[in-house]
Formats: C-alpha cells, sequence, structure tokens
C-alpha cells in the first residue's frame, strides 16, 4: 500500500509540462502539492468521466502527457470506458488509478470486494492495446517501486493503465467549488487555445 | 415540415465544411448509413465509445484541448450521457455541437402507435437544459448544421440538430 500525499508528492517532484486532471479525493489533495494551470479539477463534471476528459485532451495535445488521477469507485461508474481507452488511447495517456476499495469521498462504504482491476483493464484490451498498439497495464503496490518507475512511465510510450493501492492518514481539505467554465477557460488559456 | 431524411455524404460534405476534426458516435439503425460515411472518411476521425455519457466527455476534452468534436447521439443515448452532458456541456458551458436522432418521430407523426417513449421526452429534454435546437430532416434543413455550428460557437454552450428520419446515401 502507499501513503496517497506520498505518491503525489513523487508526481510533483517529476511533473514538467503534462497536464493534470483529477477527480473526488485527488482534487482536494493534489493541490496541496501542485499549483497549475494544467491542473484540471473534474470533481462534478460526470461521474465516472474523468479519463474520458483525459482521452479527449490526450489526442488533441500529443505534445505532452495527460495525467489521470482516478478513483475506483469512479471506473466503476463506467466502465466501458476501459473498452473505449484500449481501442483508442493514444500514447501520452497515463491513468493513475487510486485503489481504495471504498466510496472514500461520502463516507468509505466497500466496494465490489473481488472486482480485480487489473484484470479488468487487460480483459479490455489495455495491454498491448490503444491506438498505437503500445498499452501497459500494471500493479505497483510500494512507493519505492512507484518511484522508480515513475520516470519510465512519464517517458515512454503508452497509453499506461497503473493500478496503486492507497491508503490515506491525511485530514481531508474542503471541496474546491470554483466556477467550472473558469477552469476549462484556465486550462486552455494554459494550452495556448483560442 | 416535411423530409424523408438528408443524405449522408451531404452532411459528412457540410461537416467538412464547418471543419469538425472527429465524431463521437455510436451506430444506431438510423444513422446507420452516416456512421459508415464517417467511418470511411480520410478526414473526420471518427471515435466509438461504448456509451454516450463517455462520447460527452471525451468531446469536451478535445474541445478543451482546441479540437471541433461532433456529437452524434441517438435520443436514447442523449438520456443516458443526462449526467455528463450536465457536467461536461451544460454547467462549464463547452460549446459541444450536437446531432441528435430523434427515435420514434417517423412512427408517431404517421399517427402509429404505441408512441415511442423516446420520441416523447426529447425535445423536452434538450428544452429543459435550456440547449437551442433545429430540424434536420431532409437536404433542404443542411444549412442548419451551419447554424448549430455557430450558434454554439457564440454563445459558448451546446447546441443541437434533431434528425427526425434515417439517412439516405
Amino acid at each position: 500500500m502507499i501513503e496517497r500525499m506520498e505518491l503525489f508528492r513523487a508526481v510533483a517532484e517529476r511533473r514538467t509540462n503534462e497536464i493534470v486532471v483529477m477527480t473526488m479525493t485527488a482534487t482536494l489533495q493534489w493541490p496541496l502539492v501542485s499549483k497549475s494551470d494544467l491542473d484540471f479539477d473534474f470533481l462534478a463534471f460526470g461521474m465516472g468521466h474523468a479519463a474520458d476528459f483525459g482521452l479527449g485532451l490526450a489526442i488533441a495535445r500529443p505534445e505532452r502527457k495527460t495525467i489521470v488521477w482516478k478513483g475506483d469507485g469512479g471506473i466503476l461508474m463506467s466502465l466501458g470506458s476501459l473498452v473505449t481507452l484500449a481501442r483508442y488511447a493514444p500514447e501520452n495517456l497515463v491513468v493513475f488509478l487510486l485503489e481504495n476499495r471504498s466510496y472514500e469521498m461520502v463516507g468509505g462504504q466497500e466496494l465490489p470486494p473481488r472486482a480485480d482491476f487489473v484484470e479488468l483493464a487487460r480483459a479490455s484490451g489495455f495491454e498491448g492495446g490503444g491506438a498505437a498498439g503500445k498499452g501497459k497495464v500494471e500493479r505497483i503496490d510500494a512507493l519505492e517501486a512507484f518511484q522508480d518507475a515513475l520516470p519510465r512511465i512519464l517517458t515512454e510510450a503508452g497509453p499506461h493503465f497503473i493500478v496503486l493501492p492507497v491508503t490515506n492518514r491525511e485530514k481531508l481539505p474542503p471541496v474546491n467549488h470554483s466556477d467550472h467554465a473558469g477552469r476549462i477557460r484556465t486550462l486552455r488559456k494554459a494550452l495556448n487555445v483560442s | 415540415m416535411s423530409g424523408n431524411g438528408a443524405s449522408a455524404s451531404k452532411t459528412v460534405r457540410k461537416l467538412h465544411e464547418l471543419g469538425f476534426t472527429h465524431a463521437l458516435m455510436i451506430p444506431d439503425s438510423e444513422s446507420r448509413l452516416l456512421y459508415e460515411a464517417l467511418e470511411n472518411d480520410p478526414e473526420i476521425d471518427l471515435i466509438t465509445p461504448c456509451r454516450e455519457g463517455e462520447s460527452v466527455a471525451i468531446a469536451a476534452g478535445l474541445w478543451t484541448g482546441g479540437l471541433k468534436p461532433l456529437l452524434v447521439i441517438q435520443n436514447t443515448g442523449l438520456m443516458e450521457a443526462g449526467d455528463s452532458l450536465r457536467g461536461c456541456g451544460v454547467g462549464p458551458k463547452v460549446p459541444l455541437r450536437m446531432m441528435v436522432g430523434w427515435r420514434g418521430y417517423g412512427g408517431a407523426t404517421a399517427g402509429k402507435l404505441p408512441i415511442d417513449s423516446a420520441y416523447t421526452f426529447t425535445e423536452p429534454l434538450l428544452q429543459a437544459w435550456r440547449i437551442p435546437t433545429w430540424r434536420l430532416m431532409s437536404d433542404d434543413d443542411l444549412g442548419t448544421l451551419e447554424l448549430m455550428d455557430q450558434t454554439a460557437a457564440e454563445t459558448s454552450y451546446p447546441a443541437a440538430v434533431i434528425t427526425g428520419y434515417g439517412f439516405k446515401p
């Protein structure tokens, strides 16, 4: 298991020009380690669809990686998205699945205990798939292993679907209620889209 | 209002004129010929998600990144995609361009029973979201695509044409 804030710190330290899309509890804690106009808070933009939004961004912006912090409860809300990612995801998409086996944001209710997210991704065709047939599925269980793998993940061709079992000891900050249209405008401006 | 469906090839030509880069579309019986025309089109990239909620979110990502997607979506899919359309289009004012297939229109307007509930709720649903709509029922209506496109751009808000008949070649 990996403490989530340690995971975020590791990515924030390595991050350069990547777009980072986040949802649910990641929207509360990622901003503690990152202040960038390339960060996109997807909370309340459409339940279960953060990685789909990231897919669109990754196709549109091939010059940089798009990272999605995705929850395991969220992936269950749109399992078909795995199949779509496995078919179309370009080489620059990285999905980090934060696996805490619960609906943490709303009280920690348990997820279906036997669902295996690595196997779901593989069965969806993600391994060896994606737009260029380079899709990779991994499960990384320890912070040291994640830190070792991160330079590779951020540079090699993907798409990547990385399952990360996480814990959280930190108190969660309050929800960001900033204007949704403003979030879109800020990201487009950061990407020099008129 | 008259019409018996627009030509798929003429519709695709119009989409070229308007600069669409991607079409997100799950095939249905009425739009089958449009799907095939887009599948074989070298200029517009066709993406076929598993469900329409995905389509909306992918389209929002494409637009945010600087591209110009078209959502082709049957009314039943529109209903499934409600939260995604709210969250990725209506709420953040993303100018999603939509072509909504009006399943049930032909039967209902011909007086056939039972009325398809998908027919009944299509226009009220779009009105509830304050999404402006135009009817694309024949080749004579292809100009509605331009109106829809301009309105979405000018208002930075979703806009839609509704197709009541199946596409012709």
